[in-house]
C-alpha cells in the first residue's frame, strides 16, 4: 500500500496547474460550507436563545386558559400559586425540584402612551431585575442608564420605543393601562435605561418595570402571568418536564396550569430544525459541485494515463490496486483542498462572527412578536471546521470512485493499445 | 518440463458484426532459458500471441500451460498474480512511470511481490541497475534519461523480480541501431547469467540476429520454427 501512496502523492504534481485548480475548487466549496454552517448555527442558536430568554425559559408555566389569549396580554388568567397561595411559595417549591436552577416570574400587560397626537401601544413586563439580568443578555443590550430596581417607579425601554414616544433616558413618561379588575390607571414613571436590540419586540414594544411595582399597580399581589423555569442544562428539559408535570399534578394543579417545553412554544424552532436539515443537503450539494472539477480532472488523468494503467496491470497490479491508486490521488487533493477551505472558512467565519450581519432593513416588515434578531453572528467552531473538512475529504474521495472504477476495469491489452 | 506449452491456440476478436481471427491454431513449446524471436508482418498475430502468453488476454480456444499450470483455469486475480511473480514485460515505448526515478520504477515491480525486506529490495534493485549499466543514474527520472537508458530501466524492471519469462514487444523499435545493440546485449547477458526465458516480438533483423530460435508467424499460424545452435552475434 505504501508504494501506492507514494505514487499517488507524486502523481499529484504531474500537472501542477490542474491539481491546483482542483484543490482551489474543493477549498472554495469547503470554505462556503464552513461559513454557511457557521451562519446557520449562529442564526439557530440565536433564535433558540432569544426564544428561551424572552418567551419561554426552558419550561413555561401558564394558566391553561391564558395560552389561547396570550397575545391579548390578558390579566384574567394569572399564575397565582398552588391553590391560590401566591407565586412566591410556588417558585420556592419548584426551585427545590431536581435539576431546576431558577424559576423566573413575569407579569405581562398591555399599556398605552400618548404622544399628544397619537397613542403608542406597548407591552409592559414586570420582572425581577436581578433574575432577568442573570438569565437573559439584557445587560449587553442596555446601552444607556441602568436596569430598574425593585420598589422604584421606573422603566427601561428600547431605543425605537423611546423614539416613538419622543422620550429619552431621564425623562418621565405617563403610562396608561388596565388593572386586573378592569379599571383604567395612569402612572408616571422615570425612564432609567435604554435598550438597543436587534429584536423588534425589545426595541419597539416592551418596557420593563420592577415586578413588585407591576403587581401593586395592576392589583395582582403575589401573582404573575407566567413562570419561566430554567434547568441546569437545556438538554435536561425532557427529564425535567415530566417532573414538573408530576409536581403540578401532586399539587392538584394539573388541570389548571400548563407546563410547556421551549420547543412547544415556538413556531420558529420547528422551522429552524427543518432549515438545519435542508441546509445539510445544501452543504452536500456545494461540496458535490466542487467535486465536478475533481471528477473532471480524474477523468482527464485516467485518459492520459491509460497506457500506464495497462503497464501497471501487466506488472501484476490488480484492478483493486489501480482503483486505490486513483482514489488515493483524489483523496490527497480532497485533503489538501478541504484543509485549506476549512482553515480559511474558519478564519472568515470568526472575523464575521465578531462583526455580524445586520438584516434590519430586510426584516423591518416582520411582526415584532416574532423573536428573530436582525443581527446575525456566524459561529466559528473547530467542530464546524472539522465537519466541513471531513465532508470535503469523504465526498471528494467517494466522487473519485466513479472515474477510478473505469480505470480499474480497463483490460490491460486495451489500455496498452491506447494512444498507439 | 517445458516452460510454455501452447496447444491449438486460437484468438478471435469480435468487432461488432465482424469476427477477426488473430490466431488460428498455434501449437508451440518453449523450454526454460530459450532466447526466442517471433517475427512476421504487421497483423500476423505476434502481439496477440505475446499477450496470451503473458496472461494479459484470454484465448478463444486452445490451452496454455505455463510452468505446468493451465492458464485457462485461472481467474483475473490469479492471472494478475502469475504476471506479478513470473512474467516480466519490456515494451516498445518503455512505459516507465514518469514521476518515479529509475530506482523507484524498478523498485515498484519488486515491491508488488511483497516477499523481500527493505534491505533486500535495495540490494536487488541496485544490483540489477548495475547489471544493465545504469549505476549512478538511479536517481534520474525518465525525462532525464536517453531512449536506450529508459529501455534499460524497463529491462531492469522486468528482471528484478527474477521472473521465469520476459516478454519483449518490439523492444528496439524506438532505439537507434547502436542503442538497440546495447540493449539486446544486456538481455542476452541476463539470459545467459540468470537463465531467464526471453520471447521477443519484432521486425528488427538485429533482434533476430541475437535469437537462437526464430518463429515466423503468418496469418495467425506458425509458418516457420527454426532453431540454431548459436546466435549470429554472440555465438
Amino acid at each position: 500500500m505504501s508504494y501506492l501512496l507514494k505514487i499517488a502523492f507524486k502523481n499529484m504534481f504531474r500537472s501542477k496547474l490542474r491539481t491546483l485548480v482542483s484543490i482551489v475548487a474543493i477549498a472554495f466549496g469547503v470554505m462556503i460550507v464552513v461559513f454557511a454552517r457557521g451562519l446557520i448555527v449562529g442564526m439557530v442558536d440565536k433564535v433558540f436563545a432569544d426564544h428561551i430568554h424572552y418567551n419561554s425559559g426552558h419550561i413555561k408555566i401558564i394558566d391553561r386558559d391564558y395560552q389561547m389569549r396570550e397575545r391579548l396580554l390578558t390579566l384574567n388568567y394569572p399564575v397565582d400559586g398552588l391553590g391560590g397561595r401566591g407565586v412566591e411559595e410556588m417558585i420556592a417549591a419548584m426551585e427545590a425540584l431536581d435539576k431546576v436552577e431558577l424559576v423566573i416570574p413575569r407579569l405581562k400587560f398591555g399599556a398605552l402612551v400618548s404622544t399628544g397626537d397619537k397613542l403608542v401601544s406597548m407591552s409592559g413586563w414586570g420582572v425581577d431585575p436581578e433574575q432577568e439580568l442573570a438569565f437573559t443578555d439584557l445587560e449587553n443590550k442596555l446601552v444607556e442608564g441602568r436596569m430598574v430596581r425593585p420598589g422604584e417607579q421606573a422603566v427601561v425601554m428600547g431605543t425605537a420605543l423611546l423614539k416613538k414616544i419622543n422620550r429619552q433616558v431621564g425623562d418621565k413618561v405617563t403610562i396608561v393601562f388596565n388593572t386586573a379588575f378592569g379599571s383604567v390607571k395612569g402612572v408616571t414613571f422615570t425612564i432609567v435605561g435604554r435598550l438597543e436590540s436587534g429584536l423588534k419586540l425589545l426595541n419597539e414594544m416592551v418596557f420593563f418595570l420592577p415586578l413588585d411595582q407591576a403587581q401593586t399597580l395592576l392589583e395582582m399581589e403575589d401573582q404573575a402571568t407566567e413562570l419561566l423555569l430554567v434547568a441546569s442544562d437545556p438538554k435536561l428539559v425532557p427529564q425535567v418536564l415530566p417532573e414538573v408535570k408530576t409536581f403540578l399534578a401532586a399539587a392538584g394543579e394539573a388541570g389548571r396550569y400548563l407546563a410547556l417545553s421551549y420547543r412547544e412554544t415556538s413556531d420558529l424552532i420547528p422551522l429552524m430544525d427543518l432549515s438545519e436539515l435542508m441546509f445539510s443537503y445544501v452543504y452536500l450539494i456545494i461540496v458535490l459541485l466542487s467535486c465536478v472539477v475533481v471528477v473532471n480532472t480524474m477523468i482527464m488523468i485516467i485518459r492520459e494515463r491509460t497506457r500506464e494503467i495497462g503497464m501497471m496491470a501487466a506488472l501484476g497490479l490488480e484492478g483493486k490496486n489501480i482503483l486505490q491508486l486513483f482514489v488515493i490521488e483524489g483523496a490527497f487533493m480532497g485533503i489538501a483542498g478541504s484543509l485549506v477551505g476549512a482553515v480559511l472558512g474558519h478564519l472568515i467565519t470568526a472575523y464575521l462572527g465578531k462583526v455580524g450581519f445586520d438584516y434590519g432593513e430586510a426584516l423591518s416588515a416582520m411582526d415584532a412578536e416574532v423573536l428573530f434578531d436582525t443581527m446575525f453572528y456566524p459561529v466559528a467552531s473547530v467542530g464546524n471546521a472539522v465537519f466541513a473538512f471531513l465532508l470535503g475529504v469523504i465526498v471528494v474521495t467517494l466522487a473519485c470512485l466513479f472515474p477510478a472504477r473505469r480505470a480499474a476495469r480497463l483490460q490491460p491489452t486495451e489500455a496498452m493499445r491506447a494512444g498507439q | 518440463m517445458a516452460l510454455l506449452e501452447l496447444k491449438g491456440l486460437k484468438k478471435v476478436y469480435d468487432q461488432g458484426k465482424i469476427e477477426v481471427p488473430a490466431l488460428r491454431g498455434i501449437d508451440l513449446t518453449v523450454e526454460q532459458g530459450e532466447f526466442t524471436t517471433i517475427f512476421g508482418p504487421s497483423g500476423s498475430g505476434k502481439t496477440t500471441l505475446l499477450n496470451l502468453i503473458g496472461c494479459l488476454d484470454t484465448p478463444t480456444a486452445g490451452t496454455i500451460l505455463f510452468d505446468g499450470q493451465s492458464l485457462g483455469e485461472l481467474d483475473k486475480k490469479e492471472l494478475a498474480l502469475v504476471r506479478r511473480h513470473n512474467v516480466g514485460f519490456v515494451f516498445q515505448s518503455y512505459n516507465l512511470i514518469p514521476v518515479l526515478t529509475a530506482y523507484e520504477n524498478v523498485e515498484f515491480a519488486i515491491r508488488l511481490i511483497n516477499k523481500y525486506d527493505k534491505r533486500e529490495i535495495r540490494d536487488r534493485v541496485m544490483g540489477i541497475l548495475k547489471a544493465v549499466g545504469l549505476e549512478g543514474l538511479e536517481n534520474r527520472r525518465p525525462n532525464e534519461l536517453s531512449g536506450g537508458q529508459k529501455q534499460r530501466v524497463a529491462i531492469a524492471r522486468a528482471l528484478v523480480k527474477e521472473p521465469k519469462l520476459v516478454l519483449a514487444d518490439e523492444p528496439s523499435a524506438n532505439l537507434d541501431s547502436k542503442t538497440s545493440e546495447e540493449v539486446l546485449a544486456v538481455m542476452a547477458k541476463m539470459n545467459r547469467e540468470l537463465g531467464t526465458t526471453f520471447i521477443f516480438s519484432t521486425h528488427d533483423p538485429l533482434v533476430m540476429d541475437y535469437a537462437r530460435r526464430l518463429i515466423e508467424i503468418r496469418d495467425g499460424l506458425i509458418a516457420k520454427d527454426q532453431r540454431r545452435e548459436q546466435d549470429a552475434v554472440l555465438n
